[in-house]
């Protein structure tokens, strides 16, 4: 019992001295999940609204593959992206395996399945009414998206945000295309797991602890806004 | 605009809910459409607006085929209205807004029409938040902003007091008055087609009686 009150209190130790160290772990894995989420909410929200509104051949398959990408395992995507980016891969030349774009890389395709199948689905079962609204009024095609996206909006923020903590929780996708290397490409979860595997519980309950308060922080955020209405 | 519908059929799966052969709706007329529940009237209302195109035969807007332009003409105010999750001024300033329409005209047509619908005290209220009664007037109210050359109308006074009933049937005629747009307005009130309407055209399963 004794090693884990000592790990906690260790823990809080590093967390109000301002560790070097642990701060810039924090930072670069909220840099790393803000980035990609912010990418691939811009790619996927407008055409996830577009394919939820729309008819076309095919739809109820292409529901079916979108909803199984939405649960890819993240070392997948990481084995995936460290194939393309590796020294032979077809972006080899890049330089890119091993550095913070490569996670971000890595993360953004983790993500955009699951903001692209979130939103479709949104999109699908509410979009037609606002649609139907927007061409009786008199909206283009571009009005209309923006229109359904302002409508839904504090559905697709909590969809960005469940997109968010996937992100920044994950640990295989970074792992293996970061390679967790100090001061440059560790992040929260692979260090947790890393001291955790090296008997220093204190630094990895220290980041456990961040990760429930970044988590708790942004519910309370998303919940302080939908009670809004 | 007018409206001539031919040969028009509607079906769900095999099932005809709607078979007008031949309908003309003269231009600047406000038409009823009266005829019992599930008689295919706002199926008919949804086909004119353009939001339903799974029907046979034809439907022509001053003896054109829908296009483009048809859709910026006319409108449609549900049977259940929706409103923006916005201010009720904004839901009225929107068909406005993607118009393009300079700001100041926008800010005089808006505040012209809240006036006429007594609705001044609703002007800042959230539109999601209106009682029924209130959506459908301000739902009438973003219709009439952009004055469309086709107002279809599903039963716009349903679930509206006397008082209010008043202000509505009077805008609606004074705006047909005022632009000669056509008017098509589905009721199962017979005192309002009789009061409002120049043509009424019955509906029975379907079917345009007389
Ligand atoms: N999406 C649909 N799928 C199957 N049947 C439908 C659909 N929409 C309407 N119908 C059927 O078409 C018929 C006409 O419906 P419609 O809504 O046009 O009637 P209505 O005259 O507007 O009735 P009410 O006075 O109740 O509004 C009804 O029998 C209805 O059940
Ligand atoms: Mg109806």
């Amino acid at each position: 019992m004794d090693y884990i009150l000592e790990g906690f209190r260790e823990a809080l130790k590093l967390l109000t001295t301002f560790d070097r160290e642990i701060y810039g772990i924090i930072s670069l894995s909220l840099m790393v999940s803000t980035t990609a989420t912010v990418v691939a909410a811009l790619i996927c929200i407008p055409i996830g609204i577009h394919l939820g509104i729309k008819n076309f051949r095919g739809k109820r398959a292409f529901s079916r593959i979108l909803y199984t990408f939405m649960s890819i395992p993240s070392v997948i995507v990481g084995l995936m992206v460290a194939i393309i980016l590796s020294r032979k891969g077809p972006l080899g030349r890049f330089d890119l395996l091993y550095t913070p774009k490569a996670m971000v890389i890595a993360q953004t395709l983790l993500v955009i399945p699951l903001i692209l199948g979130l939103t479709y689905s949104l999109s699908k079962n509410r979009g037609k009414e606002i649609e139907n609204v927007g061409i009786t009024l008199g909206g283009n095609k571009k009005d209309i998206i923006i229109l359904i996206i302002k409508e839904l909006r504090l559905d697709l923020m909590v969809n960005v945000v469940t997109a968010f903590s996937r992100a920044i929780s994950e640990v295989g996708a970074v792992m293996i295309v970061g390679g967790n290397i100090k001061y440059r490409t560790r992040v929260i979860t692979t260090t947790i797991s890393m001291m955790k595997s090296m008997g220093d519980y204190p630094t990895a309950i220290a980041l456990g602890l961040v990760l429930l308060v970044i988590s708790f922080v942004i519910n309370s955020i998303i919940y302080s806004y939908s009670g809004e209405d | 605009m007018e409206i001539r519908v031919k040969n028009l059929k509607r079906y769900y799966s095999d099932n005809l809910v709607l078979d007008i052969d031949n309908l003309t709706m003269e231009k600047g007329k406000i038409i009823g459409v009266i005829g019992p529940n599930g008689s295919g009237k706002s199926t008919l209302l949804n086909i004119i607006a353009g939001l339903d195109k799974g029907y046979l035969g034809t439907v022509e807007y001053d003896k054109k085929p829908i296009d483009k332009e048809t859709y910026r003409d006319m409108t449609i105010v549900f049977q259940k209205p929706y409103l923006f999750r916005r201010k009720v001024y904004e839901n009225i300033e929107y068909p406005l807004k993607i118009r393009g329409v300079d700001r100041n005209i926008i800010g005089e047509r808006v505040e012209k029409i809240i006036e006429r619908f007594e609705i001044e005290d609703l002007k800042d209220n959230k539109a999601h938040l209106l009682s029924g009664g209130e959506s459908q007037k301000v739902s009438l109210a973003r219709a009439l902003v952009f004055k469309p050359k086709l107002l279809l109308l599903d039963e716009p006074t349903s679930n509206i007091d006397p008082e209010s009933i008043k202000i509505m049937e009077r805008e609606i005629v004074r705006f047909n008055k005022e632009t000669g747009s056509t008017i098509i307005i589905v009721t199962h009130n017979m005192e309002q087609s009789r009061r409002l309407c120049d043509d009424i055209i019955y509906l029975e399963e379907g079917k345009v009686g007389c």
